[in-house]
C-alpha cells in the first residue's frame, strides 16, 4: 500500500502531497523534506528505490518534476514505478502535456485526478480511458451548473 | 475585494522574497476571515480554494475547517467537490471536526449523483477516522452492491479502509469478495482482490473459504496471459499488467503452505515465467511477481529454479532497478535454494561494490544469507574489503554483520580472533558496542586462545597506540584480563615480554588526552585487575591510579578512589578481580531459557524494590528479604540486589536522594525495558551490585563482607549471563561511597568484577547539586500515562501504560495495582483480561493472590498487549475481577473504554 505521494520538483519545492496515513503537520513537513532531499541526492544511474526506515521510496523523474510514493517494503517496487507512470500519462492526457505549471495552477484538477487513481493508497483502476472519461465527465458537470457563473475561482 | 485564486499564485510567485510571500498571504487571510465572518457564501467556494493554496505554502489555515463542512453541504456538485477537497487538506488532524461530516457524508453516500457519491466514498476511503468508518460501514456495504462499476471499486477500495481501522467490520465485507471477484469491471476487480489480501491479513482463518477461489483467479490470469490487444487496457502490449500483479499477489497468499491449490497454479505460472519478454519494465514486473509467487508457494524444484534464473538474468542485466529486486527477492529464495544460488555468488558480491547504496544494502543482506561455514572466511573478507570505502552508515551495517558472522559462522577460533582483531583495526568506531562480549564469548574456552589474542592485541597496540577508541578498549580489556597468561606465555615461548612494559604502555594511554573517558575506565580497571595478575607492581599502579582520584570525570573519580581504597584489602581485591569463569554453553541455553520465563516475574519483584524503597525499610530487613528471596528464587536477584544499593543511598546524606529519585526512575524503566532485555539487565545489575557491596566493606566490613559471600554464588552465574550476552542496557544505580561523594548512572559499565564490558547507553545522572548528566543517549522518558480503571467495593485497580517494543512490533506495557480499602482482606484474586482481535494479551502471575486490607500494601500484576495487526486505535479491554472478601466469592467483569493510549 501507499503511504503518501509526493510530487516535487528538482529545487525540492513541494508540487503535490497526498497522505494516506495521519499524520500530523508537523511530521508532514519533516517527512517531507526527508524524503524529497534522499531522492533529489539520487544519482541518475542509481535505481529508483530507496530504503528508508521500515519503507521504501519509489521515485521516478519527469522532466524536472520527481514523483515519490512510500510503501511497504515487501510491494513489488516495479508495479509501483508503473503507478506512478499510470498517473503521470493520465495526468498529461488531462492537462495536453503536463508542464509544472499547469499543476500550480490547477492543484485543485490534479488532486481530483489523483483521487480517481488511488485511494486510501492503493490503485483504483488500471485503464487510462475509463479514468480520463469519469474526469471529463466531471469537469463537464461543473462548467454546466447554475453556480459556476458566480463560482468564478 | 476578494481576487481570485490565480491571481494569488500569481502575485505569491512573483514575490522574490519570504518575506514578501509572508506579507502577501497575511493580508488575504485578513481578507479570507472576514468573508467567512460576514457569511459570504459566494466566495467561499474561491476563499477554500485559496486556503488549500494557502495550506500548502505552510501557513495556518485552521480557521477555515468549519467552512469546508458547510460547502460539503451544501447541495452543488460544484461547491461539494471544493469542500470534499479542503476536507482531505486541512482537517485531517482535526478528528472532532472531521467526525461532524459523518452526516453529510451519509446523505452523499445516498445520493442520486453518481459523482457525488464518488466524492463522499473517496474522502471516507481517504481520510475516515475509525468513528467515521465505524458508523458508515453499513453504508459502504451498500455501496458494494450499486449498479454503478464506477461506485464499486470506490465502495470497495472504501471498505478496505473501514476493516484495515475497524476490524470488527470484516464480517460485514467478508461474504460481499465473491461477487467483485467476478465482476466485468477491470477495477472493481482490482478492488475485490485488495479487499480480499486486507481481509486476510486480519481474519486468516477464512482462507481455507476462499482457497476455493483459485480456480476463477487462474481463469481470469490466463484470459489476460493469453489476450490479444486490447485497447481498454494495453500497456505497451501487455494487458493490463497492474491485474496481473494483483491476481499472482493474491495467489501467493492462497497457495502459500498449501500443496493441493498450489499444484493448481503451477502450469500457468510456467507459462507466466517463459512466455514474456524481458525487455519492458510492464513485463518485468509481472515477472517479479511471478517469481516471488513461485518462491513462496509449494512449487516443484524445477520450477524454483527457473525462477532463480529469471532473477540472475535481472541480476547480470544493466538495469539498475533489476538489480535491486533480484537481490531483494534472491533472499527469499536463498533458505530453500542455496545450491542454485550458489553459482551466483560473483555476482552478488560484485553487487557489493555497486555506486548505488540501495543495491549494496541488499547485497549485503544477501551476502550474509548465503554465508555458511565453508564460505564465511572468503565472504567475511569480502566485506571487509569493501568496509574502507563504504558510507559512514553503511560501514556500521557491515560490521553488525562481521560481527554476526564471527558468531555465527566461524569455522576455528583462531580466525575468530583474527578477524574481530581485523574488524576492530579498519572499522572500529563503527562497530557494535557489545564486541567485548564476543571477544570474551571467544577468549573464554581456552588458554592457548587468551594467549594468542592477549598477544596479538597487545603487539598491535604497541606498534600504533593511537588506534580507534573500541580497539583499544578491548585491547585493555583483554590484557588485563590475561596479562598472566600472557607474560608467563610469553616466556615459554622465548620472547618474553616486560610486565613494566605493559604497565608504561596503560600509564601512556591513559594520560593520553586524545583517548576518551569510557577507554579511560577501561584502562583503570587493566590496571587494577594487572595488580592481581602480576607480582610487584602494586606501587607504580597504585602512582599511576592516584592522579585520577582528582579527575575531572566523576566516574573515573570514583573509579580511581574505589581502586586506590581496594588495595588496602588485597584479599578482597584479587578476590573481586578474579578471572570470570569459563562459560558453559549448555548451562547459558538452559538458563537463557529460564530467565525468559522468569521475565514476568521479575518484574514484578522489581516493582515491590521500588515500594520498598519508598517505605524506607532498614537495611536489615531488606538484607533478610534479600537473602530470602535469592533462596526462593536466584533469578529474582536483580530485584532484591536494588535493595542494598538503594538503602545505602538513604544511609547517605540528603543529597543522595536526589539520586533515588533518578534511580527509580530508572528502574521504571527497566520494568519495561525487561521484556526485550531481560538477561543482559540481569547481568548488569548483579554486576553493580557486587561492587555496591565491596564498597560496602569500607563502611562496615562485617556486613557487607556477608553481603558478598551472599551473593557470590549467583553472581558467578550471573557472570556467565555477561559472557554470552554483555549487550547490557545500563541501569542505575547510587550509593554514597565514604568519600563523600554519591552518584549514579546507568551506563551498564561492570565495574570491578572483572568483567568490565557494556556500554554507555546512558541514563541520568544525578549528583550531588542535582544537575542532571549523562553520557550516551539520554533517555529522554516521556509520561506515563496512568488511569484508575475499576474502583468498587473498596477494591481500586489502577494502571499504569507505557509503549514499548517487542521484537519490532508495538507493544503496551501496562502495571496493574491493587489496592483495598476495606478492614478485610481480599484473598484469591483473579485478575483476567481480554482484547479485540487485532491485540494479543500475555499476563504475568500477580506479585500475590492476596490484598492486605486498609490500603496496606498493593498487589501488582504485569501484562503486556502486543499489536497482531498494524491498527491505530485507543485501547479498550475486558475484565474480570474475582476475589474473595470474608470467604464470600464476588465477580465482576466491565468493559473498559477510553484509555489514555492509543497505540
Amino acid at each position: 500500500m501507499i503511504y503518501f505521494l509526493l510530487l516535487a520538483n528538482k529545487q525540492g519545492k513541494i508540487r503535490l502531497s497526498k497522505w494516506y496515513q495521519n499524520f500530523t503537520k508537523k511530521q508532514k513537513t519533516k517527512l517531507q523534506k526527508e524524503v524529497v532531499s534522499l531522492c533529489l541526492s539520487r544519482s541518475q544511474r542509481s535505481c529508483n528505490f530507496i530504503e528508508w526506515n521500515d519503507y521504501k521510496i519509489i521515485y521516478r523523474r519527469y522532466a524536472s518534476l520527481y514523483f515519490m510514493i512510500c510503501c511497504d517494503t515487501e510491494d513489488n517496487e516495479l508495479i509501483g514505478l508503473e503507478i506512478i507512470h499510470h498517473f503521470v500519462e493520465i495526468l498529461d492526457k488531462y492537462f495536453g502535456s503536463v508542464c509544472e505549471l499547469d499543476i500550480i495552477f490547477n492543484f485543485q484538477k490534479a488532486y481530483n485526478v489523483l483521487d480517481e487513481v488511488i485511494i486510501d493508497g492503493k490503485l483504483q483502476d488500471s485503464s487510462k480511458k475509463s479514468i480520463l472519461r469519469s474526469v471529463g465527465t466531471q469537469d463537464f458537470l461543473i462548467l454546466n451548473a447554475p453556480e459556476t457563473g458566480t463560482l468564478n475561482l | 475585494m476578494s481576487i481570485k485564486l490565480h491571481d494569488l499564485i500569481t502575485k505569491v510567485r512573483e514575490s522574490s522574497t519570504t518575506s514578501g510571500v509572508r506579507e502577501i498571504i497575511s493580508e488575504e487571510c485578513v481578507q479570507i476571515r472576514n468573508a467567512f465572518r460576514k457569511e459570504d457564501t459566494k466566495n467561499r467556494p474561491r476563499n477554500i480554494s485559496k486556503l488549500i493554496y494557502i495550506d500548502f505554502l505552510g501557513f495556518p489555515t485552521d480557521f477555515g475547517q468549519l467552512e469546508c463542512l458547510k460547502l460539503i453541504a451544501h447541495p452543488s456538485y460544484v461547491c461539494k467537490r471544493i469542500g470534499y477537497l479542503g476536507l482531505s487538506v486541512l482537517l485531517t488532524e482535526n478528528e472532532e471536526v472531521l467526525f461532524m461530516s459523518t452526516n453529510i457524508i451519509r446523505t452523499d453516500l445516498a445520493s442520486e449523483n453518481k459523482f457525488i457519491v464518488s466524492l463522499a466514498l473517496s474522502s471516507l476511503g481517504n481520510i475516515g477516522s475509525v468513528e467515521m468508518l465505524r458508523d458508515l460501514a453499513p453504508e459502504v456495504e451498500k455501496l458494494l452492491k450499486s449498479q454503478t462499476a464506477y461506485i464499486r471499486k470506490k465502495a470497495a477500495l472504501a471498505a478496505i479502509r473501514t476493516i484495515r481501522f475497524v476490524p470488527e467490520t470484516v464480517d460485514r465485507f467478508v461474504g460481499r469478495v465473491k461477487s467483485l471477484l467476478s465482476d466485468k469491471n477491470h477495477g472493481v476487480v482490482l478492488g475485490g482482490i485488495q479487499l480480499l489480501v486486507e481481509i486476510l491479513k486480519i481474519e486468516p482463518k477464512t482462507i481455507s473459504e476462499f482457497r476455493k477461489l483459485v480456480p476463477g483467479l487462474l481463469r481470469m490470469l490466463k484470459s489476460l496471459v493469453d489476450a490479444g490487444y486490447a485497447p481498454e487496457y494495453d500497456f505497451e502490449g501487455v494487458t493490463d499488467p497492474f491485474l496481473q500483479v494483483h491476481i499472482l499477489k493474491l495467489l501467493r497468499i492462497l497457495g502459500q503452505d498449501s500443496k493441493k491449490y498450489s499444484n493448481q497454479m503451477i502450469d500457468l505460472l510456467t507459462q507466466v515465467g517463459t512466455s514474456s519478454g524481458m525487455n519492458k519494465n510492464v513485463e518485468n514486473c509481472i515477472l517479479y511477481e511471478s517469481v516471488s509467487t513461485i518462491l513462496t508457494i509449494e512449487s516443484p524444484n524445477r520450477l524454483r529454479v527457473t525462477a532463480i534464473n529469471t532473477l540472475s538474468k535481472f541480476l547480470t542485466g544493466k538495469d539498475n532497478n533489476m538489480k535491486y529486486v533480484a537481490l531483494n527477492t534472491l533472499l527469499k529464495g536463498v533458505n530453500k535454494d542455496s545450491k542454485s544460488l550458489k553459482r551466483h555468488r560473483k555476482v552478488i558480491v560484485r553487487c557489493l561494490r555497486d555506486k548505488d547504496i540501495s543495491i549494496r544494502r541488499r547485497a549485503l543482506d544477501l551476502v550474509f544469507g548465503i554465508m555458511n561455514k565453508k564460505n564465511v572466511k572468503e565472504l567475511t573478507q569480502e566485506l571487509l574489503d569493501c568496509l574502507p570505502k563504504a558510507e559512514h552508515d553503511f560501514r556500521f551495517d557491515i560490521t553488525a554483520k562481521v560481527c554476526t558472522a564471527i558468531e555465527k559462522f566461524s569455522p576455528d577460533d583462531q580466525w575468530q580472533i583474527d578477524t574481530l582483531v581485523q574488524v576492530l583495526t579498519i572499522g572500529g568506531q563503527y562497530i557494535r558496542d557489545d564486541v567485548i562480549a564476543i571477544m570474551t564469548h571467544v577468549t573464554g574456552r581456552n588458554q592457548e586462545l587468551q594467549y594468542y589474542a592477549s598477544k596479538k592485541l597487545y603487539n598491535s597496540l604497541l606498534d600504533d597506540r593511537y588506534r580507534n577508541q573500541k580497539f583499544i578498549q578491548v585491547a585493555a580489556w583483554v590484557i588485563g584480563e590475561f596479562g598472566d597468561i600472557l607474560l608467563k606465555k610469553s616466556i615459554e615461548e622465548n620472547e618474553p615480554i616486560d610486565p613494566s612494559q605493559i604497565i608504561d604502555l596503560c600509564q601512556i594511554i591513559i594520560t593520553s588526552s586524545r583517548n576518551d573517558d569510557l577507554t579511560k575506565y577501561f584502562i583503570l580497571n587493566t590496571l587494577i585487575k594487572l595488580s592481581t595478575r602480576i607480582e610487584g607492581y602494586d606501587e607504580t599502579i597504585q602512582e599511576i591510579i592516584k592522579p585520577f582520584m582528582k579527575h575531572v570525570n566523576i566516574e573515573i573519580q570514583q573509579r580511581a578512589c574505589e581502586y586506590f581504597r581496594l588495595f588496602e584489602d588485597k584479599e578482597l581485591l584479587v578476590f573481586s578481580f578474579d578471572r570470570i569463569p569459563v562459560k558453559d554453553e549448555n548451562l547459558e541455553t538452559q538458563k537463557i531459557e529460564e530467565i525468559e520465563e522468569n521475565s514476568n516475574q521479575n518484574s514484578n519483584t522489581n516493582t515491590k524494590v521500588q515500594e520498598n524503597s519508598n517505605n524506607q525499610l532498614s537495611p536489615n530487613n531488606s538484607n533478610n528479604q534479600n537473602k530470602k528471596k535469592q533462596e526462593e528464587n536466584e533469578l529474582n536477584l536483580m530485584g532484591s540486589n536494588i535493595n542494598i544499593s538503594q538503602n545505602q543511598t538513604q544511609e547517605s546524606s540528603s543529597i543522595e536522594n536526589l539520586l533515588q529519585l533518578d534511580f527509580s526512575n530508572n528502574n521504571n524503566q527497566n520494568v519495561n525495558k525487561q521484556t526485550t532485555n531481560t538477561q543482559n539487565q540481569q547481568s548488569n545489575q548483579s554486576t553493580e551490585d557486587f561492587l555496591s557491596d565491596i564498597f560496602g566493606t569500607n563502611n562496615n566490613p562485617n556486613r557487607s563482607v556477608n553481603n558478598t559471600q551472599n551473593i557470590q554464588n549467583n553472581n558467578t552465574q550471573n557472570v556467565m549471563d555477561i559472557l554470552g550476552t554483555g549487550k547490557g542496557n545500563g541501569t542505575g544505580m547510587g550509593r554514597g561511597n565514604g568519600i563523600g561523594m554519591g552518584l549514579g548512572n546507568g551506563t551498564g559499565m561492570g565495574r570491578g568484577n572483572g568483567t568490565g564490558m557494556g556500554r554507555g547507553n546512558g541514563t541520568g545522572m544525578g549528583r550531588g547539586n542535582g544537575t542532571g548528566m549523562g553520557r550516551g543517549n539520554v533517555n529522554t522518558q516521556k509520561k506515563n500515562p496512568s488511569a484508575i480503571i475499576y474502583n468498587q467495593d473498596g477494591l481500586k485497580i489502577q494502571m499504569n501504560f507505557k509503549l514499548v517494543s517487542v521484537n519490532g512490533t508495538p507493544a503496551a506495557m501496562i502495571q496493574s495495582t491493587f489496592t483495598n480499602s476495606t478492614q478485610t482482606q481480599m484473598t484469591n484474586l483473579l485478575f483476567q483480561v481480554a482484547v479485540p482481535k487485532h491485540l494479543q494479551v500475555q499476563m504475568a502471575p500477580p506479585s500475590s493472590k492476596i490484598i492486605p486490607p486498609n490500603n496496606n500494601g498493593k498487589v501488582t500484576q504485569t501484562f503486556r498487549i502486543i499489536k497482531k495487526q498494524n491498527i491505530k486505535t485507543k485501547l479498550t479491554m475486558m475484565t474480570r475481577i474475582q476475589y474473595k472478601i470474608n470467604g464470600m466469592p464476588i465477580s465482576k467483569q466491565q468493559e473498559v473504554k477510553n484509555l489514555p493510549l492509543i497505540f
